[in-house]
């Protein structure tokens, strides 16, 4: 592990006082870090030592004189190589939340090169207090640690429809144009050097093979540097992936050739053959790739068939067995992106039907913040590494290099654009074309490639370094900060924020249905028909296997419209929602029906009510009147910043019981006046003055238009309404007698599971199994009492 | 942009093959010889579309037409509203695909019709309540006149997001 002696953060903009206070405790910790002696590799076998010969020393100090008993000692080396990355990772993640403290500066600057700033401020500092700065770039380091997280968020959220439908096109600018780009640069660089007959310079002993082996790892498009800069243009969807896809299948190209070049780079020559191998070796490096990712990926699907009855483990075995994807890959030379973007691309589909909602919701959040973190640091150790690396300063070399770079990524994405568009059905525009080359930024990948090579062969490699980190802050300052307001002028389309409807899912299956029809009718084999067989394949055989119980039949359709049915439920109850009318009786899904009936599970122990205050009743006769005017209100999009609220499974069931005998009353209501939406109550209608009135009510209402109609009233925590508890008794008995686990609607005081939670989760999925899967998910025993009550 | 004669002999030699009698019409048996028509859910309607109302053969010229709704857009076509609608403009596939859901031809997909639709892409997996609940969901969200039926407007207005020049084109027809 690297050793960091002293190390002072700078001061952070947009610090508040806590902060300060924060960082005051981190100097003096540093402070005190820096006055032990500190070598170079201070491993813990030596601090061991140290502390060994500390206590014999004591031990015979002991004997002599009597020591007074050491109350507080420091002992930094026990603790400094975990002390030290947890600081680092630290300052990462404060660095992030400064950053968004000034609300301007995230505008124009992208993080990325605000990150890179502090990393090089750091660095700086570690130079100045005469420490020697720590190898953070440690190839190892960046390549097993700091990048797969990033790459497995990156897989497991693909967007695969996008993906497959434009995988010519990407695999295309991977392949072609990273291997054009390679050698254009290369080639041309060789040239460069050795036209300098007047001035002999070190160029001259540049080979050819070295500059090969420069170019093509300078030509690879890094994942990392374009996932930081896109995530904040929100640019359309088709681009995003074009450049996207594009950086993460070019690594396989990128793997083939550096272990080419640095082969023969020695020997100096390359022959037919092992060019021809050289291709050979492409393919399996890149089908192995895949195909490891592919078998982990079924194996995890596999695994989590069988979770259901230890969820809390779900999500690790997600992680493991993605990690081990690309570690297995790794190992033999295969390309690890590749792997881990198949094993997260194979999982997902059957490992989100099998596991419960919390473990999605942990997956989600652990790989957004895995990555986060992992890309901060990233940007950081590349500041800090460039200030520390020897340099080796060549301007010929070096703008050489950038100008290439952009004149190759220019040239080929054009002339491979000419080429592609004659097989698009939606061609490329010049538009697209540019933001394609413009987006075509270098990264660490190149520098930690840079860095591995071997100093013994190539004795140019810190001018390469030093090519490569200008070429990266060239890419990254330049193109990053400018393609922002490049977007803005060019009218690129940009990405579409709102959610997938349920008529766009139908009318597209519809419209995938009718392509597949018509190009049966032509005869034609394209796209629709395989794709349609894949999908008949896939339901047929593969999901019986990997997916567990009823699940594995339940069409995409019906698993869309659950996912947004439930999604809608807890964000009605997340944002403080109100009522939704029975209006919205489209939710009387009762997924009961497919399943066998199963006798409704025990009810949870129920829960002390909790108390308004005065403020909060206002807020919710102001959302009752508000929401009363819509129907189906179109939710704010989930927040990504906001996980899941876990109380409100619990009562769910409860929900889904009542709500099935809602939704049977509603039945007999409309049946009797034939009124199927109640698209508003006005404000004023009795029902709502009744519930105004009696304290605190939620009323969960039917418009009644005859008096046989009881009105359901939700009270919340007051006991005092009378009214509702007697529609409620109204209510039951105009009903069947099997009602005896119902403890109605109504909030009596000492029983009663959460009754505000009821209106909202009425729009929530009906789906029993689903809701048993999420209530199964124990979770650790504090969770019952760690639960707060909606209301607080 | 016109399509090419290679398309046309393509189309031609497929038209050909399918009718079996040499009648140099399509039947309805033509159609239903297609093996992978029968597995297709809405593959009814689908060979429905190319009969127009009333007839019962299709010749090659009317074939052509319902095919050339699959061709691919033409981007850079100027918007010239004296000139008819090309046939695989989004609009003209957005009324091809409106009218496969809406059999009785009266300009709104009523809530029966969506079910209807709902029940053959579905099938035995669900039940009726579930079909109607989605098919209630689907009518809420697109029906903004409220006349519990999605008129061809709506229906537009709810694919606005999706890339129809790019689904409903087939290479083919190039």
């Amino acid at each position: 592990m690297p050793s960091r002696t002293g190390s002072h953060r700078p001061a952070s903009f947009g610090s508040s006082l806590p902060e300060r206070a924060l960082l005051l405790v981190l100097v003096l910790v540093f402070l005190q870090g820096s006055v032990l002696p500190l070598g170079a590799a201070s491993s813990p076998d030596v601090s061991h030592q140290d502390k060994t010969d500390n206590h014999k020393v004591e031990a015979q100090g002991h004997n002599y004189t009597k020591k007074a008993f050491p109350v507080l000692s420091i002992d930094y080396h026990y603790i400094q190589t975990p002390f030290e990355i947890s600081l680092w990772v630290l300052l990462a993640s404060l660095m992030k939340l400064g950053f968004h403290l000034i609300p301007r500066l995230s505008s124009i600057v992208p993080e990325s090169c605000l990150l890179i700033v502090v990393g090089l401020l750091v660095g700086g500092l570690i130079k100045l207090a005469g420490e020697q700065v720590p190898p953070v770039m440690n190839t190892r380091l960046f390549f097993l640690c700091l990048l797969p997280p990033i790459i497995l968020d990156a897989g497991y959220f693909l967007p695969i429809r996008p993906f497959m439908e434009n995988l010519g096109t990407i695999l295309m600018f991977a392949v072609v144009g990273t291997l054009w780009n390679a050698f254009f640069i290369g080639g041309l660089l060789y040239a460069v050097c050795q036209i300098q007959p007047d001035n002999p310079s070190s160029l001259h002993q540049i080979e050819l093979l070295p500059c090969l082996l420069f170019g093509s790892i300078i030509s690879a498009v890094d994942p990392v540097a374009v996932l930081a800069v896109f995530e904040e243009i929100h640019i359309n969807e088709l681009l995003h992936i074009l450049v996207f896809g594009e950086s993460l299948l070019n690594d396989a190209v990128t793997v083939v050739l550096y272990h080419l070049f640095e082969e023969y780079s020695g020997i100096g020559t390359v022959s037919v053959l092992d060019g021809f191998l050289g291709v050979i070796s492409f393919l399996v490096v890149a089908l192995g790739g895949v195909l490891v990712g592919a078998i982990y990926g079924i194996l995890a699907a596999f695994t989590s068939r069988f979770t259901s009855h230890t969820r809390v483990i779900e999500p690790l075995f997600v992680f493991v067995y993605s990690y081990m994807a690309y570690l297995s890959a790794e190992m033999f030379h295969l390309s690890g992106i590749m792997a881990l973007i198949a094993c997260g691309a194979v999982m997902r589909p059957y490992v989100e039907a099998n596991i419960s909602h919390k473990s999605h919701t942990t997956i989600k959040y652990f790989l957004k913040m895995w990555s986060s973190v992992s890309e901060t640091l990233i940007f950081i150790f590349l500041g800090v590494a460039t200030v520390d690396g020897p340099h080796n300063w060549n301007w010929t070399f070096v703008t050489v290099t950038v100008i290439l770079c952009l004149v190759a990524r220019v040239i080929g994405v054009v002339g491979l654009t000419y080429v592609i568009n004659k097989f698009r059905i939606v061609k490329l525009t010049t538009k697209d074309q540019f933001i394609v080359a413009y987006g075509g930024l270098r990264g660490a990948i190149a520098f930690s490639l840079g860095f591995l090579l071997d100093p013994a062969h190539f004795a140019m490699r810190e001018m390469f370094l030093t090519a490569i980190i200008t070429v990266i802050f060239f890419t990254v300052f330049v193109q990053g900060m400018t393609i922002k307001p490049l977007v803005e002028l060019l009218a690129v389309k940009k990405k579409q924020e709102a959610k997938r409807s349920i008529n766009e899912e139908i009318h597209t299956q519809f419209l995938d249905h009718l392509l597949t029809g018509i190009e049966d009718i032509c005869g034609h084999y394209g796209h629709h028909h395989w794709k349609d067989k894949l999908n008949r394949f896939n339901k047929k055989y593969v999901k019986k296997c990997l997916i567990a119980g009823e699940r594995s039949k339940e069409p995409q359709l019906i698993a869309f419209y659950h996912k947004m049915e439930m999604k809608q439920a807890i964000e009605l109850v997340e944002s403080g929602g109100g009522v939704k009318l029975p209006a919205a009786m489209p939710s009387t899904v009762s997924m009961q029906n497919i399943q066998p009936k199963k006798p409704p599970p025990a009810l949870p122990p129920e829960r002390a009510l909790p108390q308004l205050s005065k403020g909060r009743e206002e807020e919710i006769r102001k959302i009752l009147r508000s929401n009363l005017q819509r129907t189906r209100q179109r939710l704010r999009s989930y927040n990504r910043h906001t996980l899941v609220a876990d109380p409100y499974e619990d009562g769910l069931n409860d929900f889904l019981i009542k709500k099935q005998k809602i939704i049977e009353l509603e039945k007999k209501i409309t049946e009797m006046n034939n009124y199927l939406t109640v698209p508003s109550a006005p404000p004023d209608s009795p029902t709502i003055t009744r519930a105004r009135l009696a304290s605190d009510p939620q009323a969960y209402s039917v418009k009644p238009t005859s008096d046989s109609v009881p009105t359901i009233q939700v009270d919340l925590a007051s006991p005092q309404s009378p009214d509702s508890v007697n529609l409620m008794d109204e209510f039951r008995n105009a009903r069947q007698p099997e009602q005896d686990e119902d403890r109605g609607l109504m909030m009596k005081p000492p029983s009663e599971a959460k009754g505000p939670k009821r209106p909202e989760d009425a729009e929530g999925a009906k789906d029993q199994q689903r809701l048993m899967r999420c209530l199964s998910d124990p979770g650790p025993s504090a969770d019952e009492d760690e639960d707060e009550p909606f209301l607080p | 942009m016109k399509i090419s004669p290679a398309h046309i002999i393509r189309l031609y030699d497929r038209f050909e093959f399918l009718d079996k009698e040499g009648s140099g019409q399509l039947r309805l048996e033509d159609f239903a010889e297609v093996k992978e028509l029968a597995m297709n859910p809405i593959g009814d309607r689908i060979i429905g579309a190319f009969f127009s109302p009333g007839q019962e053969t299709v010749d090659f010229p009317s074939f052509v037409r319902i095919l050339a709704h699959f061709r691919p857009t033409d981007k850079n076509r100027a918007k010239d509203s004296t000139q008819p609608e090309p046939v695989n403009s989004r609009t003209s596939k957005l009324k091809f695909a409106f009218q496969l859901y809406d059999q009785d031809r009266d300009g709104k997909i009523s809530r029966a019709e969506l079910l209807q639709v709902l029940r053959e892409m579905l099938g035995m997996q669900v039940t009726e309540e579930q079909l109607e609940s989605i098919a209630d969901r689907a009518i809420q969200e697109a029906d903004l006149d409220r006349d519990d039926a999605i008129s061809f407007e709506e229906f537009r207005k709810s694919l606005e997001k999706v890339n129809i020049e790019h689904k409903m084109s087939i290479r083919f027809l190039r």
